[in-house]
């Protein structure tokens, strides 16, 4: 008796100072954002009112915020998909077949993760230039160089504009993920699919996919997370959310509006919408895509 | 058993050191702030005289003109009042200061902007917390005779800048100053033999002249750039009701002479060059800049910072910076130029106040004025501007040669969730010259977002 209580002791006491940790750095933040949406509040200083749910109700009317979020959702599906897929056909190729190079082109895909956003988005600045941007330049050979297309500054491209810049960004990783999991997919697997005669797509989704299925899974959480983060850097380095509010985030949004137009607490209004927007965005993934697991 | 009570015992440690270490640095946060409230009084009356021992914390953003102007003017100052000064410059001042802002602890001066990104000084504003520094106007400059207001130039003391809330208190102090205008190349007008336009009509006249040899009409940095641009035009166009229209007057925008500002943007847009609104964001501002130096578009509207920054840039044979206000409205009317200016300003919170006003008195001595100048910041001091040379007087001048000043912006509102100046009144040129809106839409957005304005407008 005395043995258990004294262990139970010790556990209390090694668990203690990360649960203090959490509890201060984590949880107390996340209430005290939700508590700070329901003031009206300039951020700076100790003068705030309490106005109740006033700054959701704005939230919900606001066109800002409609287009705002769009352009997120738009961002979550089209560059999950895209880099998904692109990641997975990669990882495919570079660990079931045999060709030239194969370090260097691993390289090659993830050194774009290396680097960071703001380079990255000086990178393609460069690129989407309309004058003397490689796109256009490119382009031009077949269009001709009249009516440059204006990447970063038209409001129906600008988005997409972004999206190819965020997928270049993560497929390295992910590619790199995938294939960490297929290299240990067993290759006798692969070998009686061969003698049944099986070709290298039917492979791939009856054999690769499925086995891989748990990693897939946990990626996609990580892409909905890392999506609504980085977006964020890539807006604020590549157009600050112009041109004329075209661009906007989910957190391009809410750093404008807290930061910049004395709103502190429709701000955090905005970030108790993304936090429950994306945890529930989590879980209802980890619910649709939650298959028994598959033992061999 | 022993092995046991060690680790218990160590893990008690462990919780207690960071129990300790929590207690360490939340305390002083908390207690600090009472403490130099308390105290500062007792110091001040013992150190009134002399000034001995009195601090003042200021803190400055540093700015194009460089960080040593700060420290060579507190040095001054302390030479001239012995007054401490605790001096925080920083290019990102918000971040710096804001953490102890939160906390209470606040710069008793602080040099910033309105119009800034972070918007600070407006959240300042709207919230009502600032120290009115009308006395500051009859404070003896430190270590001279004269007083600040002998010094001031006109009317930058009397503009909804200086006093936000219209009535008649100052509570921000004009700093540096830079006139705001169309930027062109001079070199290429001399060349073709153009003149520069005075009227709207004589600027389409040369837009189409231009367009004949490949040469737009105009090109801006960013969509911000047409707050001074748009006063000045509003100034013009609006004449003596331009107060109104700050005011957001109801119906202002459904008037005649705002009809004559719509066509105006709107045939400005189509003279715009094309590819603007691309790099019209803070990254690649530099190269709608470039265009005028490169000769692919005739003006841009800008102030006179922007021959610091384009100092490096390459540009087109016999290039050479011209200046000029907006053309007018109608023939013979009034030519304005928006002159853009930095304040300083106390926050409420504010400890050390009375040395604070003596600190801002002294910026306008001519010792503080000479440092200041030296690395080209220009205050609306009387008689500053002639003793200029070389370019700086040409763009110095421009109000001595006719054009109209404009000091005023659009007055204090509280602070509206959603809507912002910039984004009513600026950020849709991007989308006028892309044809993403017409000007009928934007106007439709400037008459509904006025009314919100009015609506929220500050009372004090």
């Amino acid at each position: 008796m005395r043995q258990t209580k004294g262990r139970g002791l010790f556990i209390f006491c090694c668990v203690a100072p990360a649960i203090a940790l959490f509890v201060i750095f984590m949880v107390i933040p996340t209430i005290d954002v939700f508590r700070m949406s329901l003031y009206k509040w300039g951020g700076y200083t100790a003068d705030k009112t309490f106005v109740g749910l006033k700054n959701f109700q704005t939230l919900l009317q606001s066109e800002k915020f409609l287009r705002s979020f769009q352009n997120q959702i738009l961002l979550i599906v089209i560059v999950t998909i895209v880099t998904m897929s692109l990641a997975l056909i990669f990882a495919a190729i570079l660990t079931r077949e045999k060709i030239k190079g194969q370090n260097f082109f691993r390289i090659v895909f993830y050194i774009p993760n290396i680097l960071s956003v703001v380079i990255i988005s000086a990178i393609f600045s460069a690129i989407y230039d309309p004058n003397q941007g490689l796109l256009n330049s490119i382009l031009g050979v077949f269009r001709g160089h009249k009516d440059p297309i204006l990447w970063l500054g038209s409001q129906k491209i600008v988005i997409y504009s972004i999206v190819i810049a965020m997928i270049w960004q993560a497929v390295g990783y992910y590619m790199v993920m995938y294939m960490a999991s297929m290299s240990s997919v067993s290759e006798s697997l692969y070998e009686s699919a061969d003698l049944e005669g099986a070709g290298k797509i039917t492979q791939f989704f009856s054999i690769t996919l499925p086995l891989i299925w748990t990693n897939i899974r946990t990626t996609l959480t990580f892409f909905v997370i890392s999506t609504i983060n980085m977006s964020f850097l890539f807006v604020k380095a590549m157009t600050n959310g112009g041109p004329d509010s075209a661009s906007h985030v989910f957190l391009s949004y809410m750093y404008q509006e807290a930061y910049t137009n004395s709103s502190y607490g429709y701000g955090m209004a905005i970030g108790s919408v993304v936090f429950t927007f994306s945890f529930a965005l989590s879980a209802i993934l980890n619910k649709v895509t939650k298959r028994d697991p598959i033992e061999l | 058993m022993k092995k046991k009570l060690v680790s218990t015992l160590l893990s008690v440690a462990m919780v207690s050191s960071l129990l300790a270490g929590c207690g360490a640095t939340t305390a002083p946060a908390e207690e600090a702030a009472p403490a130099t409230e308390e105290a500062a009084p007792a110091e001040e009356a013992a150190a009134e005289e002399t000034g001995e021992g009195q601090v003042v914390k200021v803190a400055a953003v540093e700015t194009a003109y460089g960080a040593d102007i700060w420290k060579n003017v507190a040095a001054e100052f302390e030479a001239a009042t012995g007054i401490t000064v605790e001096l925080t410059v920083d290019k990102n001042l918000e971040d710096v200061i804001s953490p102890d802002m939160k906390a209470g602890n606040y710069p008793d001066v602080i040099m910033r902007a309105v119009g800034a990104e972070s918007g600070m000084t407006e959240t300042f504003i709207k919230d009502n917390n600032l120290v009115d520094l009308s006395d500051v106007m009859d404070l003896t400059v430190p270590g001279e005779t004269a007083k600040v207001s002998d010094k001031m130039l006109g009317g930058f003391t009397n503009n909804t800048i200086t006093q936000p809330y219209g009535d008649g208190k100052i509570y921000l102090m004009p700093m540096f100053y830079s006139p705001c205008g169309l930027f062109y190349n001079a070199g290429l007008f001399a060349e073709k033999g153009w003149e520069v336009p005075t009227t709207w009509d004589e600027m389409w006249a040369l837009g189409d002249t231009a367009k004949a040899e490949g040469i737009s009409l105009f090109t801006y940095p960013t969509a911000g750039y047409f707050d001074a641009f748009l006063y000045a035009l509003m100034h013009e166009a609006f004449g003596d009701n331009f107060a109104n229209v700050l005011q957001y007057g109801e119906g202002v925008w459904e008037t005649p002479e705002a009809e004559t500002i719509f066509a105006i943007l709107d045939k400005l847009a189509t003279y715009t060059e094309p590819t603007t609104p691309a790099n019209a964001n803070d990254d690649n501002f530099q190269k709608n800049q470039q265009l005028v130096l490169d000769n692919k578009a005739l003006f841009m509207p800008n102030g006179n910072w922007v021959i610091g920054e384009m100092a490096e840039a390459p540009r087109a044979d016999g290039f050479e910076w011209g200046f000029t206000a907006l053309p007018a409205v109608e023939d013979g009317g009034e030519r304005a130029s928006y002159a853009w200016f930095e304040q300083v300003w106390m926050p409420g919170g504010a400890v050390n106040v009375d040395a604070g006003k003596q600190f801002i008195a002294f910026l306008y001595s001519d010792a503080a004025a000479a440092i200041f100048a030296e690395k080209g910041a220009i205050q609306p001091i009387n008689g500053l501007a002639d003793t200029l040379e070389g370019d700086a007087k040409i763009y110095y001048s421009i109000y001595d040669t006719g054009a109209v000043a404009v000091l005023d912006a659009f007055a204090a509102t509280e602070s509206i969730e959603g809507t912002t100046i910039r984004g009513t009144f600026c950020d849709p040129i991007n989308s006028l010259v892309t044809k993403d809106k017409t000007i009928d839409d934007w106007k439709a957005q400037i008459i509904k977002d006025n009314d919100t304005f009015r609506a929220n407008l500050k009372q004090q």
